[in-house]
This record gives structure tokens, sequence and C-alpha cells, in this order.
């Protein structure tokens, strides 16, 4: 039932909000894998791998590498299909602090020492303060998980309202 | 009837404000970083270059290495803070001199024009002697360091050998029999070298023929016209002076070039 102003009436069988199955969940989580994979795993390693042949001295492994980018999609992925739960919070929570420890150990890699392949030159690049400023984003995703948690331990649906609307 | 569309609760808002702080700091920093590369990209392309270098004899014994050092910077973000520092060291590890560029910035879409001048010391004394008349590996440590794109620092190191060829290389100033009598004697000066140099040795070299007490016996002037890879070797006769014994003495000689003057290193006479 439609009010004036753009006021839509709740479904009374959904309560206001409507969460998509497990199922449809976890398709869509395994489809936001794909960019998810290229983004964390795929390019990286493909960068390495290509300075790796050239001669180049890797500041970190492929192996490392994959692992975080694992751990990474595993968390993104058990986050969104859990999102319709009080475990959003935490889980999300744990996925921020999982990418801060990645982006502090990538700052402690910093600067990357690079030997010139073939010659007698050293370059070092430092990257330590663009990631710091990165460090943002971890900060931020943890910050909202607390508030996900709390809002969710007053009331378990008031967030759905918002977050499935029916 | 409970209209839904109403206002989330100051939690959710504040959550969701967050997220999207989050998400906008992300694409910044993406696309920051796409720019970034491709930018030091660009620079790495243009690559540092050293131009219009040329050696030539200087005043005080020295030979000056000049020219100019230039950085292009194609990219959206500036280099700061650029300095570099070349130091040279003869094969016995005696430095021998030192440029520096900067520090200077260099902004985007410029291109930064750095004079430089080394002076290396060839004359006839001192440790860097041998510069004058033999060939040797001299190295060359170079640093350097600037902050790219605001948020990273560069560093380089770079250390490698060059060879040096001498302007005289092998210089030799003997003497044969001397000759004649009566009071009258002269003596054949022979003078050889090779120019390894990439410049031409061009002017006068004149030598004077000292006895074992120092007294001058006589002496003369070679013109020299050595361009470089070529051979000299020249002999003149000198009047010695009456009474004046040459043996064990030495033939000290003296390369000029418009108004600059070398001392080469002594030669003895046996």
């Amino acid at each position: 039932m439609s009010f004036s102003s753009g006021y839509v009436a709740p479904s009374s069988e959904t309560a206001g909000y409507r969460i998509p199955s497990l199922g449809y969940r976890i398709v869509i989580a395994g489809l936001r894998l794909v960019p998810t994979f290229f983004l964390l795993i795929a390019l990286p390693v493909a960068a390495l791998s290509f300075a790796s042949s050239r001669g180049i001295a890797l500041p970190i492994s492929t192996y490392a590498v994959t692992a975080w980018g694992i751990a990474l999609m595993s968390l993104g992925a058990a986050r969104y299909i859990l999102k319709p739960t009080r475990a959003y919070g935490p889980v999300s929570i744990v996925a921020s602090a999982v990418v801060l420890v990645y982006l502090l150990y990538l700052i402690s890699l910093s600067p990357y020492r690079l030997t010139i392949p073939g010659g007698s030159a050293t370059l070092a690049a430092g990257y330590a303060s663009f990631l710091e400023i990165a460090l943002i984003m971890p900060v931020l995703g943890i910050i909202v998980g607390i508030l996900v948690t709390i809002e969710d331990a007053g009331s378990r649906t008031e967030r759905l309202l918002f977050d499935f609307p029916a | 009837m409970v209209p839904t569309h109403r206002r989330p609760p100051p939690i959710y808002r504040l959550a969701r404000a967050l997220r999207w702080i989050s998400a906008l700091v992300l694409v910044a920093l993406i696309i920051f970083a796409g720019t970034v590369i491709y930018s030091a990209v660009q620079v790495a392309q243009t690559s540092a270059q050293s131009r219009g270098l040329s050696a030539s004899f200087a005043a005080n014994g020295t030979v000056e290495i000049g020219g100019s050092f230039t950085l292009s910077n194609p990219g959206l973000y500036p280099i700061d803070g650029f300095k570099l520092t070349a130091r040279i060291a003869n094969s016995s590890g005696v430095n021998l001199g030192q440029i520096g560029v900067g520090p200077t910035n260099i902004g985007a879409f410029s291109t930064g024009v750095f004079p430089i001048a080394l002076y290396l010391p060839v004359s006839a004394s001192g440790p860097t002697a041998s510069l004058l008349t033999v060939d040797q590996t001299l190295r060359v440590n170079a640093w350097g360091n600037a902050t790219y794109a605001y948020l990273f620092p560069l560093s380089i190191k770079l250390a490698e050998n060059r060879s040096w060829g001498a302007p005289f290389e092998g210089f030799e100033a003997s003497v044969g029999m001397p000759l004649g009598g009566g009071g009258m004697i002269t003596l054949p000066v022979t003078v050889t070298f090779s120019n390894h140099a990439p410049v031409s040795d061009a002017g006068t070299l004149t030598f004077v023929i000292e006895s074992a007490a120092q007294v001058d016996c006589g002496g003369g002037t070679f013109a020299i016209a050595a361009p470089p890879g070529s051979l000299y070797d020249q002999t003149q006769d000198v009047t010695l002076s009456s009474g004046c014994s040459p043996a064990g003495g030495q033939i000290l000689s003296t390369y000029s070039n418009g108004g600059t003057a070398i001392s080469l290193p002594p030669e003895a006479i046996p």
C-alpha cells in the first residue's frame, strides 16, 4: 500500500524486509569472489612472477600473497553470506582486522630494495606512507563492525529493514 | 499501518556513512596508485641523460669533465627533493672528485637540466699523478634521493668502474748519446707517449734538462698535435750549456695548452 510522498507500507508477511535464501547468498558470494580473486591473488602473483622471471628479487613471496588472498577472500565471502545474521558484525571486525594485519605486514617490508639485474645499481622504493593511508579502510571497517554488532545486540531485525528492504 | 520508509537509526546511518567513506578512500587510492604507476613508467621511459659531456684541460693541473644532466618528468606528479651525488676514486681508492645535483624539485610535466663540472686532478705530484700518464680504472660511486608523488621516497646507489685513458700514456723523455766536442755538446732528447684520452693533446711541450746539481743545462719545445688514439714520438737535439753535465739529472716537462700548463712527471737521466 502506497502513501503520498513516496512512503511505502510494510509487507506484513515479511515484516518489511526480505532476506535472500542461503543458497542465493552463497551463489552471489561465489560470484563476488571472481573480481576479488583477480585483485588479491591473480594480478599480484602475475606481477611478482613477471618480476621474478626477469631476475628481480621479490619483496614478498607468491605463496604469502596467495595465502593472504585466500584468507581475505574467504572472510569476504563469509561476511556476505552471514550478512542477515548477528555474526555479520563480528565477522566484519575479523575481516577488517585481517586486512589491517596484512597492510601492517606489507608496511614492514617497506622500503623495497631492488638490485637491478646485470648491473651494480641498487634501488630502494618506500611505500609505507601510501599503505598507512590505506589503513584508514580496515580501521573504518572495524568501527563499522563494532557498530553493527552493537546495533544487532539491541535489535536483530532493525538493520534488516534497511539492508534487505522488501 | 506503519510506514517502512522511516529514517534509519543513528547507529545504522553512522555505519553506512563510514562504509561510504571507506569505499571513497579505496577508490581514491586505486586511482592514485594507478596514475602513480603510469606516471612512474613515463619517467622511467624517458630516463635520465648526461648530455654534451666534454673533457678538457683546465687550470690548476686538472681535467674538467663538463656537461649537463637532464631528468625529464612527463608524469602527473612532482619529483621532490631530488639530489644526486657522484664520487670518483682512482684505482688506489684515492678520492679524485665529486659532483652533486640538487636538492631540487622537478614539477609535473617539466624537465630539470643541471650543469655539471667535474675536475679531476692530473698534476704530476700527489696521489693522482698517474692519471696523466697511466691508463687505469676509475671507481664511480653515485647515490641519489627523491620523493615521487608526495608519498614514495626513492633512493638509488650505483657503483661501477670506468676506464680512464691517459692523455700522455707511457710518457717518456729520454736522452741519447751526446754529440759534438770542443765545448759544444748537443744531446738528442726523445719524447714518446700515446694519447689514450678522448681529447686531443694540442699545444706545446716545454722541457728543461736539469743536472744532478739542479742546474739548467738547456731545453727546448716540442709542438704537440696528438689526436685521440695516436702515438707521439719526436726527437730534438738540445745544445747543452758549457760545462753542464746532465748525467744523474732529470728532464722536467710541462705541457701547455691555451694558457693551461700541466707538469708531467720528471724523467731521470741515467
